[in-house]
């Protein structure tokens, strides 16, 4: 079977974080080519914060795992390199300052992609809201503004297919998939 | 008395109660309190005046070495799971079929698809439909290919796959339900796009590259409906049907690169050697799967040792007379996963996750209605005195063979008194056709064509002659082949023909009529599931308006009894796809057929 790795200057990411009640957290990252088909999938294994860690970081502590922790490691096992990666939870906004991929937040008022059982978590960083995409709010980091600039730069070539929110609900009932622990009883 | 003193600077001061510093060192210094106390006192006074013994100690931290210790926030390892899917190249490619010929103003000849009569809906569906792996996919990497699949909607308009016209929203959910199964029954109820529904999974499952090679057998007429089928809703890909002499056979069979080739039932047989030699297919489709009911025939044996990958039975009809026949499709999708001695709820739930059926009324609230009409006739007096003459004297002779009873003798007896209420033998006459007569001066006068269905070639014959001023025309078994498509050719684009004659058995399955506005069963089958087959020519997707059914029946005859006996059956028709409840066996059963004139079984019947 031939086949291909995609055009590396179309591939997008979308990555989430959720929390478990009792696992705790899990990531999840899609990559998918220019057409919304998937080329990669990542996902942990359910993460909780040690002692030291929740002492420590305090308020911060979910920023800090959701983006520099959970999603660093997920970008970095990454074989394609994303132009952008996604998010639709603002705790994962932090990868920002680790990573050199634009960060984006998708921000919606209604959650499309909610799941009963996995919760988007709390994040201090509200991130910086910079204007809309698709209909969706979007948000950046605030060292990052322009990240924003990069998206508006490229979401006619990149994003005329994708719808920005649909991914991320695939990302959920594959997590689900992987940890069935993780499925309403 | 308090008084304050700063330790640090050794400044003079006192202290009530002292707290003297932490255990960080300190050297000796001397220390002074401010007040001088003279004279010799006593009690408190002598206590104000004491010197207050305090040890101090300088603390010069330039000369003290801290020590101190790190506390290592060790970062937890987070374990991760990653999975690759290639993509094919495929779909990158858009479609370059041309549009399709068909003018949605025009229909399209008899016996082709989806005409363009079908209501033209607004833009894209706003349905959602995912494709969900099927239950006994284990294997996570297999689940999570499906479950990260875009939405179908999203992968068709993407790929720039285009459509004869835009698939309903139950439509994509059994290209959806069909994509990610290596064994299905696609069991929707007759008219509602079967065809398309495997087109469509055939064709993305090749621009997937999931497949390479098809195969697909049919009942021999319907070939060249599948080819038109192929041409309207996947253009882009070659279709060889299997046909000519042996060598010629033997030549398509072999030629690499076709990817889906079609065949007929009865070429199974023809060419067993090849089927059971080096041929592969990634995908085998049995079209009518009832066809393989009873597994016991040659046909099923062959079907059942082609090599293959996957395996996907259509049928509008799995349960043609009892839940064997559902068993004996299985042996075909899946050897051993259903067996004899299962009860009928274990059968029903084993085999929910493989089969999708849909009827009309469930997912068509657009189509048009189809008015049944039931016309209760009498027999005229010829046939009234050679019908009770017939049942007397054969209920008798049925009573008098006792043991020697078998259900061939009352099968005759039951064929001969239906055969008597459609004509009288002797005479000709006919309560039915005086009826159907009058019925059609109506549907030719407004324009409109009629199919009318009998179990018997004999009949159909008799009707022709009758009925010459409407310019009848008949199909079935005894017209050849070749004639079959230019008849219906004509009976579709001749506007002064306006009856078809057609027997069941030709015309039950797989044709498109949709034009009809009428049918007439002017004799009933045995089986409701036939007698819907054949209403569902003219009922189905196309249909331009209601569809009006007459079912002939005369009262008071074996017609009558066997309709109550048969409408019983019909209502339970579905319980083996309902949650709970046994499904009965569907056409009449042993009991039912000696039941119509009061006989019991006999005891030697029963033990078989």
């Amino acid at each position: 079977m031939s086949t291909t790795k995609g055009n590396e200057h179309s591939i997008l990411g979308f990555l989430t974080v959720r929390q478990h009640p009792e696992l705790g957290y899990l990531g999840g990252f899609l990559l998918v080519n220019s057409l919304a088909r998937p080329l990669e999938f990542h996902c942990t294994l359910p993460v909780k914060p040690t002692r030291a860690q929740s002492i420590l970081y305090g308020p911060t502590l979910v920023d800090f795992l959701c983006g520099e922790q959970i999603a660093r490691t997920l970008v970095s096992k990454a074989k394609l390199q994303p132009v952008i990666v996604f998010t639709d939870s603002s705790a994962v906004l932090s990868l920002r300052n680790v990573s050199e991929i634009p960060v984006c937040c998708v921000s919606s008022k209604k959650s499309e992609t909610a799941s009963k059982e996995l919760l988007l978590p709390p994040s201090q960083q509200a991130g910086v809201s910079v204007g809309e995409l698709s209909g969706h709010k979007i948000l950046v980091d605030g060292a990052h503004r322009s990240d924003w600039d990069f998206v508006v730069k490229r979401s006619q070539e990149l994003l005329q297919q994708v719808d920005l929110l649909e991914p991320f609900t695939r990302i959920v009932e594959a997590l689900q998939e992987a940890h069935p622990a993780s499925k309403a009883a | 008395m308090d008084s304050a003193a700063t330790a640090s600077d050794g400044s003079a001061g006192s202290y009530s109660e002292l707290e003297l510093p932490p255990e960080i060192g300190f050297v000796d210094m001397p220390f002074r309190p401010s007040w001088n106390i003279e004279g010799f006192a006593t009690g408190w006074q002598s206590q104000i005046g004491r010197d207050v013994k305090i040890e101090t100690t300088l603390f010069q931290p330039e000369k003290v070495e801290l020590s101190s210790f790190a506390i290592k926030i060790p970062n937890q390892k987070i374990h991760t799971l990653s999975f690759d899917f290639p993509e094919s190249p495929q779909w990158q490619i858009a479609s370059q079929a041309k549009p399709p010929a068909s003018n949605p103003a025009n229909p399209d000849e008899p016996g082709k698809g989806a005409t363009g009569s079908i209501p033209q809906r607004s833009s894209a569906p706003s349905s959602i439909t995912r494709i969900r792996p099927p239950k006994d996919l284990v294997k996570l990497e297999d689940r999570l290919y499906y479950v990260l699949q875009p939405p179908l909607e999203t992968l068709v308009s993407n790929a720039k796959l285009e459509f004869a016209f835009q698939p309903f929203p139950y439509q994509f959910e059994g290209i959806a339900f069909l994509f990610s199964r290596e064994t299905a029954i696609l069991a929707d109820e007759m008219g509602l796009g079967k065809t398309m529904q495997a087109i469509t999974t055939v064709r993305m499952l090749l621009l997937a590259n999931q497949l390479r090679t098809v195969l697909l057998v049919c009942p021999k007429p319907l070939v060249t409906n599948w080819v038109r089928e192929f041409r309207l809703w996947a253009p882009e890909i070659p279709v060889a049907v299997i046909e000519g002499d042996s060598a010629k056979r033997q030549w398509m069979w072999n030629q690499p690169g076709l990817p889906v080739r079609i065949a007929n039932y009865e070429l199974l047989m023809r060419d067993r050697e090849q089927l059971q030699g080096n041929l592969h297919f990634d995908l085998v489709i049995l079209d009518e799967a009832q066809r393989i009911k009873n597994r016991n025939s040659t046909t099923s044996e062959i079907a059942r040792g082609i090599s293959r990958c996957r395996s996907w039975a259509l049928t509008g009809t799995p349960i043609e007379n009892t839940p064997e026949d559902l068993v004996s499709i299985f042996e075909f999708l899946q050897p051993g996963y259903l067996r004899d001695g299962m009860s009928l709820k274990q059968m029903g739930q084993a085999t929910r996750d493989h089969i999708l059926r849909r009827t009309k009324d469930k997912v068509l609230t657009e189509m048009p209605p189809k008015l049944f009409r039931d016309a209760e006739l009498d027999l005229t007096s010829e046939q009234l005195a050679t019908y009770k003459a017939a049942e007397d004297e054969g209920v008798i002779q049925l009573s008098d063979m006792g043991q020697e009873l078998t259900i061939q003798h009352v099968f005759e007896l039951v064929l001969r008194l239906k055969q008597i209420c459609n004509f009288d033998p002797v005479t000709g006459a006919s309560c039915k056709l005086e009826r159907l007569e009058a019925d059609l001066e109506e549907v030719a006068a407004s324009g409109q064509k009629a199919i009318v269905f009998s179990q018997w070639v004999q009949s159909l014959d008799r009707m022709s002659d009758v009925l010459k001023r409407y310019n009848p025309l008949s199909y079935h078994g005894r017209i050849p082949s070749d004639k079959r498509d230019p008849i219906l050719k004509e009976f579709k684009e001749n506007p002064k023909r306006h009856v078809l004659l057609m027997s069941y058995g030709a015309g039950a399955v797989g044709l498109n009529l949709q034009f009809c506005r009428y049918v007439f069963l002017f004799d009933r089958w045995w089986n409701p599931a036939i007698e819907d087959q054949a209403i569902n020519r003219a009922h189905r997707l196309g249909a331009a308006g209601s569809v009006t059914v007459t079912r002939m029946l005369v009262a008071g005859t074996i017609e009558e009894r066997i309709h109550k006996v048969l409408e019983e059956k019909r209502e339970l028709f579905n319980a083996l796809f309902a949650e709970a409840g046994t499904p009965p066996s569907l056409g009449l059963n042993q009991g039912d057929i000696f039941g119509l004139f009061n006989l019991k079984v006999p005891k030697a019947k029963k033990a078989a």
